[in-house]
C-alpha cells in the first residue's frame, strides 16, 4: 500500500516535473506569458510536494532518513534543487531562471527512470555503516549545497547566452528568449551569492563525512575518490571565489568557472558511482 | 654578500606571499589528485596497482596521496597560507579596530554614495544617534568646519577570510601528528581468543602499547524482520593478566582505550572446537569456509572446517584432515554440537559451538583532536566571511555657510553591490527623512 502510493508520488514528480520545465520553455518563448508563468510555478510547487511525500513515505518504510541508495540520493537532490530554486524564484523574481533549472531535475529524473531498475529503486536493507546520525548531517549539506550549485549552474548559462546575444546584437535591445533574462550584472552577483551560500555548506558537508567516516572507519580522510572528488570540487569553486574577489574575474570567465564547477559536482556523484570504485558504494 | 642574501629572503618572501603561487598550488593538486582517483592506488587496490608500469610507480603514482612531492605540495601550500596571512594581519587589525574617518571628499566610497543637505550640527546629532541605534562601531573627527564620520557593522566578519586560511594549516598539521605518531592495523579473531596489540597486522605506524585484547564474544544479529541489525563485538583490554576495561562495540560505535581506537569493520563465522591430545586439552577456533586452519602441534595434520546449515533445527559442523601437502584429505565428516570423534589417533576433536569471528580495524592517531579543530576554524572562518559580513559606513560634512553642509555618505561596496545599496539607502533615509540626491 504505502510502496505503490511512494510509486504513485515519484510518478506524479515526474509528471510535474516535466510539465513545469516545458511552460518555464513556453514562459521564455513569450507564449501566454502570464498563465504559462503562473503554470510554471504551481507546477513546480506541486513536484516539491510530490517529492517530499516519496522522501516520507520512503522514510516510514525503510525506518531510516532516505539517502542509503543512488535513488533515494537522486530523488533528495531533486528535492534540493527544487526548493532552492522557488527560493531563488521567489526572492530575486528571476523566472526565467526555471527553463535552465528544471531541466536539471528533469534529466536527473530521467536518469532514475532508464538506468535504476525496479529493484534497485526498492528500500533495502542498510549495511552497518550507514546507522549514523551523521549521514543525515552529511547528505542534507549534500542536498542543499548541489541544489544551490545547480542554480549557479543556470545562472552561468543564462549569463553566457544573454553575453553572446548581446554581443551580436551590438548592446540594441536583445532579442529573443533572451529579452526576458535579468541584466548581466545582476545574473553575476546571484550567481555569485549562491555558489558564496552554497561553498560553507559543501564545506560542511565534507567536514560530516569526515567525522562519520572517523566512526564507522576509523579515518577521518582516505583518498577514496569520492572524498577526492568533493575535493576537487571544492577547490573549483573555491578558486572561483578567490578568482573573483581577489582578480575581479567576473562575467563571463565567472560563469565558465561555475559551469565547470557543477561539472565536477556531478561526475562527483555518477562519475565517481559508475567509473571509479571505492568504500562511498552507497550513492 | 649580506645584501645578496637579504635579497633571496626577501625574493623568496615575496613568492611565497602571492596568492597566485597559492591559486596554482591549489589547481595542481587538484589535478593530481584527479589522477590518483584513476590510476590504481596500492592502499585501495593493491592488485591492480601492481600492474602498473614501472616509471608510474616510481614516481610515485601508485601511492600518490603519500608520495613525498604530493606532501611537498601540500607543505608549500602551507607556507604559502602562512606568509599570506601574516601579510594581512596588520591590515585586517586596522581594518577592523583602527578605522580613520575620511579626510578627503575622495575617500568616501564612489560606487555606493549618496548626499544629503542640511544644518551641520542637527546631521552631525542624527548621524550620530542613527550609528548608534543600528549597532555600529564609530569614530567621529572634526576639521575645522567640516567634521567626518565611519562606522563599521558585524567587523569580526574581516577576520574569517584569515581564519579560514589558517584554518588549512591546522589541518596539515593535524594530518602530520596523525602520520608520525600514530598508527593504523587490523586483526581478524575468533570470540574465545586473546591477541597481544603488538601482534595485529599493522598498515601504518608502530604499536608501542603493550596490552592485549580478548574476544569475548562476537555476534552477527539480525532484528526480528530478518534484517541486519549490527555486528558486535563484546572485548575486553587485558594488562598484565588483568582485565583493565571492557566493552561492546558495533560498527558506528567505537571504542577507545588510552588512545587506541578499536573499529568493527568486518565479520565473518567459525566453529569452536576443543582438541584433547594426550590428556591435555585446548580450545581450537576455526573460520568458515576453511578460511583458517589448525595444526595439531608435533605432525603434520591439518583440520579445516565448514558450517553446515542445510538443516534449521540442528548446526552441524563439517570438517576435513589433510596430511602434508596433500591434495586429498585423508578424513572427513560432520559434528554434532558436543560431538567427540578421534582424528588418526592423535587427538579427540569435540564441536563445542558456533564463534563468531571478528575484524577490527585498530587506530591510534593523536592528530585527530587537532583534525577536528582545523574543521571547527575552517567552518566559523567561512561563516564569519560569508555569512557575516562587515558593513563600513562612512561619510564628510563639507559646510558651505555657517550651518549649512552637503553631508557625502557612501558605503564599501564590498562582496554585495546590490544589498548595500540598500543598506545606505536606509542610512540615509533615517538621517534625514528628506532631501535625498
Amino acid at each position: 500500500m504505502l510502496e505503490s502510493l511512494e510509486i504513485a508520488s515519484f510518478y506524479i514528480l515526474l509528471g510535474s516535473v516535466t510539465l513545469s520545465m516545458l511552460s518555464y520553455f513556453m514562459w521564455l518563448g513569450g507564449a501566454k506569458k502570464e498563465l504559462s508563468g503562473q503554470l510554471a510555478t504551481y507546477l513546480a510547487i506541486i513536484a516539491i510536494i510530490a517529492s517530499s511525500t516519496a522522501i516520507t513515505l520512503r522514510m516510514v518504510i525503510s525506518g531510516n532518513p532516505p539517502l542509503t541508495n543512488g535513488y533515494e540520493f537522486l530523488l533528495t537532490f531533486v528535492w534540493g534543487i527544487l526548493v532552492v530554486y522557488l527560493f531563488a524564484e521567489y526572492r530575486y523574481k528571476i523566472k526565467a531562471l526555471g527553463a535552465f533549472v528544471l531541466p536539471i531535475a528533469f534529466l536527473l529524473l530521467m536518469f532514475v527512470i532508464m538506468s535504476m531498475g525496479p529493484e534497485e529503486r526498492i528500500a533495502q536493507t542498510i549495511p552497518p555503516a550507514l546507522k549514523s546520525q551523521w549521514l543525515t548531517f552529511h547528505v542534507v549539506t549534500a542536498i542543499f549545497a548541489y541544489g544551490a550549485f545547480a542554480i549557479s549552474f543556470g545562472l552561468g548559462v543564462m549569463y553566457l547566452m544573454k553575453l553572446s546575444n548581446e554581443g551580436t546584437h551590438k548592446k540594441s535591445n536583445s532579442k529573443g528568449i533572451v529579452a526576458s533574462f535579468p541584466a548581466l550584472d545582476k545574473l553575476d552577483e546571484l550567481e555569485y551569492k549562491v555558489i558564496a551560500f552554497a561553498f560553507p555548506l559543501l564545506t560542511l558537508c565534507i567536514i560530516t563525512g569526515a567525522i562519520w567516516a572517523n566512526y564507522a572507519w576509523g579515518t577521518y580522510w582516505s583518498w577514496d575518490p569520492k572524498e577526492t572528488w568533493s575535493l576537487i570540487t571544492w577547490i573549483i569553486y573555491a578558486a572561483y571565489l578567490h578568482a573573483r574577489l581577489m582578480y575581479g574575474w567576473k562575467g563571463k570567465r565567472a560563469a565558465w568557472l561555475a559551469i565547470f564547477g557543477f561539472a565536477a559536482v556531478l561526475f562527483t556523484f555518477f562519475g565517481v558511482n559508475y567509473f571509479l570504485s571505492g568504500l562511498h558504494s552507497y550513492g | 654578500m649580506e645584501e645578496n642574501s637579504k635579497d633571496l629572503s626577501e625574493r623568496v618572501w615575496r613568492a611565497f606571499s602571492s596568492m597566485k603561487l597559492g591559486l596554482y598550488l591549489l589547481g595542481i593538486i587538484a589535478l593530481v589528485s584527479a589522477i590518483g582517483t584513476v590510476v590504481p592506488q596500492e592502499a585501495m587496490n593493491p592488485e591492480e596497482a601492481k600492474a602498473v608500469g614501472g616509471v608510474w610507480k616510481m614516481m610515485g603514482f601508485t601511492h600518490l596521496y603519500s608520495a613525498v612531492w604530493f606532501r611537498l605540495l601540500l607543505g608549500l601550500l602551507c607556507i604559502n597560507l602562512i606568509v599570506c596571512s601574516m601579510q594581512r594581519l596588520n591590515g585586517i587589525y586596522r581594518r577592523t579596530f583602527k578605522l580613520k574617518p575620511p579626510t578627503a571628499l575622495a575617500q568616501i566610497p564612489q560606487k555606493i554614495r549618496l548626499e544629503v543637505k542640511g544644518e551641520s550640527d542637527q546631521l552631525r546629532e542624527s548621524v550620530q544617534a542613527t550609528l548608534k541605534e543600528k549597532g555600529y562601531h564609530f569614530t567621529v573627527s572634526d576639521q575645522s568646519e567640516n567634521w567626518s564620520f565611519i562606522g563599521i557593522k558585524r567587523r569580526m566578519g574581516n577576520w574569517g577570510s584569515l581564519i579560514t586560511h589558517l584554518s588549512f594549516v591546522v589541518l596539515v598539521i593535524g594530518a602530520l601528528l596523525g602520520s608520525l605518531l600514530g598508527f593504523k592495523g587490523f586483526f581478524m579473531e575468533g570470540a574465545g581468543s586473546t591477541i597481544p596489540i603488538q601482534a595485529i597486522e599493522v598498515s601504518k605506524g608502530k604499536v608501542s602499547e603493550t596490552f592485549s585484547v580478548r574476544i569475548n564474544s562476537a555476534e552477527d544479529r539480525f532484528l526480528p524482520s530478518g534484517e541486519r541489525d549490527n555486528w558486535y563485538t563484546d572485548m575486553s583490554i587485558i594488562e598484565n593478566g588483568k582485565e583493565v576495561a571492557r566493552k561492546t562495540l558495533s560498527v558506528n560505535h567505537p571504542f577507545v582505550y588510552k588512545g587506541v581506537t578499536f573499529y568493527q569493520a568486518s565479520f565473518a563465522n567459525g566453529v569452536k572446537f576443543t582438541v584433547n591430545m594426550n590428556g591435555k586439552k585446548m580450545p581450537v577456533i576455526l573460520r568458515d569456509q576453511g578460511q583458517s586452519y589448525f595444526q595439531a602441534p608435533g605432525t603434520d595434520l591439518y583440520l579445516v572446517t565448514a558450517i553446515n546449515t542445510s538443516s534449521a533445527q540442528t548446526v552441524n559442523a563439517l570438517y576435513q584432515i589433510y596430511k602434508g601437502n596433500d591434495e586429498k584429505p585423508i578424513q572427513t565428516g560432520q559434528l554434532e554440537k558436543g560431538q567427540t570423534i578421534d582424528v588418526q589417533g592423535t587427538y579427540q576433536l569435540t564441536f563445542d559451538n558456533l564463534a563468531g569471528f571478528t575484524g577490527l580495524q585498530v587506530k591510534k592517531d593523536p592528530g585527530v583532536a587537532v583534525i577536528w579543530l582545523g574543521c571547527g576554524l575552517l567552518l566559523a572562518g567561512l561563516l564569519l566571511a560569508f555569512y557575516w559580513q562587515p558593513i563600513v559606513i562612512s561619510g564628510v560634512l563639507q559646510a558651505e555657510t555657517d550651518k549649512q553642509g552637503t553631508l557625502t555618505v557612501g558605503v564599501l561596496s564590498g562582496k554585495m553591490i546590490a544589498s548595500n545599496h540598500e543598506v545606505l539607502q536606509q542610512f540615509v533615509t533615517s538621517i534625514k527623512p528628506e532631501k535625498i540626491t
